[in-house]
């Protein structure tokens, strides 16, 4: 067994992504051809060795259930811990509506957590697209005296707004919150190793305070009573997605081969769920240029700069440019989408024409047909 | 509790005319059709069946393939009641024990193993096909006809009958005649391998034919000419689909082929999934000098340079420049900038170098072929590999 546990924050909400999330949280939207957000938090804990895990949960989870399952797709299933999904219990409020901070969602699942067997545990969120060699960030935790070791990268970074400062000595001297691309210090991931005791005294102050946030209120009381924390400096891609235009641009990105292989690189796979799949057909006249095609589909038009999920058809003199289509979208023929998002199972009949723009991606949702 | 069904495949066959490609592995995992290894076929055929107890019989270089079925996950075979088992060989204290001397003395070999499920019937399946089956709907016929043993049978032309286990039939519609590769087919009604038996008549007839000292110990061979002899009844179950056998090169090289052909064998079929172990890739990447065309593409796979005809396994590198043609590619196999494959089979892991060709297109003469590479072998820069090659490396997996 693991020394640490995990707990993944599963409840963020991020409405700018609109249809996006109509229907799921954030950590479940889908991702890079055939992975969702969650994933990239699992196999991070998993290529550590983390099998004991916890994703707290608020609110739209169905489909975060229905992706984790038994959690066997990261080796989570196990007949003693493994993976536990945690939905909101414990606090009077918490059916009601999402949680206002990270505090008040470790302090609605404070029975798990106390129950936690293990002395040390990783937070991470579930919606940051990063591959992250948790071994090493623990390896380096183990190696000094810190109760809290934050990680970070080097700015700037989407999505990701608070900074920590480091002193002379190399622990952290002080956070400045929300401070958008003015890097100063180093960008933190809100991920984090933390001693079991540590975290347990920390909620229990913010509770005693009727505190709810983890950076603003108990990072910021951690550290004005003097408590020694260190950072781990990830490098490679990192980005958590709050609206449409950075879901695209973060899916465009992986179209270049550089910081694909800083998502997926081969000692640190990424898992997800499997499903029943086939390779895909490409026809006679398929085109396929600078796109990401997955498992399943069949191609008889022309893409460029295409993200393409799984279970996909595209129909013959079909032109798809700058589009990123889900599971299960069929595209008929004669048919031109460029700068479009398609959400699962979306159809469009032949003809059709149909255009967003660079800054402004159509997001057509899930089960439409057009 | 008592199975109405089980099946127990035999995948312990050497593969010996694919020798390149099963010196370090068994046949039945050899990749195929781009996402699938060949015993995906018969173990999907039994899941989506619902015959949920399967035995695997192996003896020859078995690793790989107790690696890949594992505890039958992928294909739902991981299931408290039944599951899936490899078989191998064993000795018994104080018996003498052996090999597998036959496809029969296989099964005899592991009757304990199929009487602690006590099924009514046993289905006798083979490691090497590629096809769809419903083997529910034949164990209907098998019952409604009361028979000993039902026999998969398909219709090939006259000239192929030659080299097929034979089929005659009665008026009544039962088999009243099998000749094993005849000279002269009396009918094109061909055995696809495929056996489902009543149980206790099998026990019997295994325990009779173990104990005749003249007997190959062979299904084909011995075991239904003798229930014949003895007038039991056989039944044909006419297939009507697609089958083939990928027991060679050309073979396994065609049905790769026959896979980019939608109307042959439908893989997309929801209503009968393929499934596989299916490593964790992300999805292919296709550049802007890419060219796909007319080819099977598994994820995983990085592709700039020209892909045409051709079946291309997970984890497959095409540099810019590179040519597939006509070629089965499987895992993890990288094809370097400038080089060509054609008409070739290149196996899990082999590098193909700059400028390096292998195989060439048909040219009419004698003695061309389908140009073989081994797993992990790797053809240097320039270097060209001849038609009906086949190379492999010397080293030990």
């Amino acid at each position: 067994m693991s020394k640490y546990h995990g707990i993944i924050f599963a409840y963020k909400d991020a409405p700018e992504l609109g249809d996006l999330v109509r229907e799921r949280t954030v950590a479940s939207l889908p991702f890079c051809g055939r992975y969702r957000l969650i994933d990239f938090a699992l196999s991070s804990m998993k290529n550590a060795g983390i099998t004991d895990v916890g994703v707290v949960m608020a609110r739209d989870y169905q489909s975060l259930l229905d992706h984790i399952g038994s959690g066997k797709d990261w080796d989570m299933s196990r007949r003693s811990g493994g993976l536990r999904m945690l939905p909101p219990f414990g606090l009077p409020h918490a059916h009601t509506g999402n949680y206002g901070g990270t505090v008040e969602a470790l302090n609605a699942v404070a029975d798990y957590i106390r129950d936690i067997p293990q002395d040390h545990i990783v937070l991470m969120l579930g919606n940051l697209i990063a591959n992250i060699d948790l071994a090493a960030a623990i390896a380096q935790h183990e190696s000094g005296d810190a109760e809290i070791t934050a990680i970070c990268a080097e700015g700037p970074t989407v999505g990701l707004n608070h900074q920590y400062l480091l002193g002379e000595d190399g622990y952290v001297s002080g956070i400045h919150l929300d401070r958008g691309d003015a890097v100063k210090g180093l960008k933190s991931l809100e991920g984090y190793i933390i001693e079991k005791s540590a975290l347990l005294r920390l909620m229990d102050e913010a509770a005693s305070r009727n505190h709810y946030a983890f950076h603003r209120q108990a990072i910021i009381g951690f550290l004005g009573d003097g408590g020694k924390m260190d950072v781990y400096k990830h490098e490679g891609y990192v980005c958590a997605v709050r609206n449409v235009e950075q879901y695209y641009n973060a899916s465009m990105d992986m179209l270049c081969s550089d910081k694909r292989h800083q998502i997926f690189p081969a000692d640190r796979p990424v898992r997800t769920k499997t499903h029943e799949e086939v390779s895909t057909y490409f026809s006679e006249q398929a085109v396929c240029k600078n796109s990401l095609v997955a498992d399943n589909c069949i191609i008889d038009g022309e893409i460029e700069n295409c993200i393409v999920f799984s279970g996909c058809r595209i129909g013959a003199n079909t032109k798809l440019k700058n589009c990123i289509v889900m599971r299960g979208v069929t595209v008929g023929e004669n048919a031109e989408l460029s700068y479009i998002v398609a959400d699962k199972y979306a159809s469009f009949s032949d003809r059709t024409v149909l255009t967003g723009s660079a800054k402004l991606p159509t997001v057509v949702p899930k089960n439409t047909n057009i | 509790m008592k199975k109405s069904c089980i099946a127990m495949l035999l995948a312990g066959g050497q593969g010996s005319r694919l020798y390149a490609l099963t010196q370090h592995v068994a046949k039945p995992s050899v990749p195929f059709g781009g996402k699938y290894r060949i015993i995906d076929f018969p173990l999907s055929n039994c899941a989506n069946s619902g015959i949920d107890t399967v035995g695997v019989l192996t003896q020859y270089r078995p690793l790989q393939l107790n690696s890949y079925i594992g505890t039958g996950q992928p294909w739902d075979l991981d299931v408290s009641d039944g599951g899936v088992y490899i078989l191998p060989p064993y000795l018994g204290a104080g018996e003498k024990g052996s090999w597998f001397s036959g496809t029969a003395n296989a099964i005899y070999q592991n009757m304990a193993f199929i009487e602690s499920y006590n099924p009514e019937n046993v289905l006798i399946l083979s490691g090497d096909h590629i096809y769809k089956m419903d083997y529910a709907d034949m164990l209907r016929e098998h019952l409604a006809h009361d028979a000993a043993c039902t026999i998969s049978v398909l219709q090939v032309s006259l000239e192929e009958a030659t080299r097929f286990g034979i089929m005659n039939l009665g008026d009544d519609g039962y088999i009243n005649e099998f000749e094993e590769k005849p000279k002269h087919p009396k009918s094109t009604l061909a055995s696809m391998g495929v056996y489902m038996f009543n149980w206790p008549k099998l026990r019997s007839y295994l325990i009779a034919d173990e104990n005749n000292p003249n007997s190959s110990k062979d299904f084909g061979k011995n075991i239904i000419p003798a229930m014949l002899a003895a007038g039991e009844k056989l039944w044909p179950y006419h297939f009507q689909g697609y089958w083939r056998d990928v027991g060679t090169i050309t073979s396994l090289w065609d049905a790769n082929m026959d896979m980019l052909s939608t109307t042959l064998i439908n893989l997309y079929d929801p209503d009968w999934p393929i499934s596989s172990r299916s490593p964790v890739c992300p999805p292919t990447y296709t550049g802007e000098n890419a060219r796909v065309i007319h080819s099977i593409v598994t994820e995983g796979c990085e592709i700039d340079g020209h892909v045409e005809n051709s079946v291309l396994s997970p984890s497959v590198t095409v540099e810019r420049g590179a040519k597939v043609v006509y070629s089965v590619v499987m895992p993890g196999a990288v094809i370097k900038a400038g080089a060509t494959v054609e008409y070739a089979i290149i196996g899990e892991n082999c590098v193909i170098e700059a400028g390096a060709r292998v195989g060439t297109a048909p040219d009419g003469t004698e003695g061309w072929g389908v140009a073989t590479c081994g797993p992990n072998v790797t053809v240097a820069p320039g270097q060209v590999i001849p038609a009906a090659a086949m190379i492999y490396s010397g080293e030990e997996a």
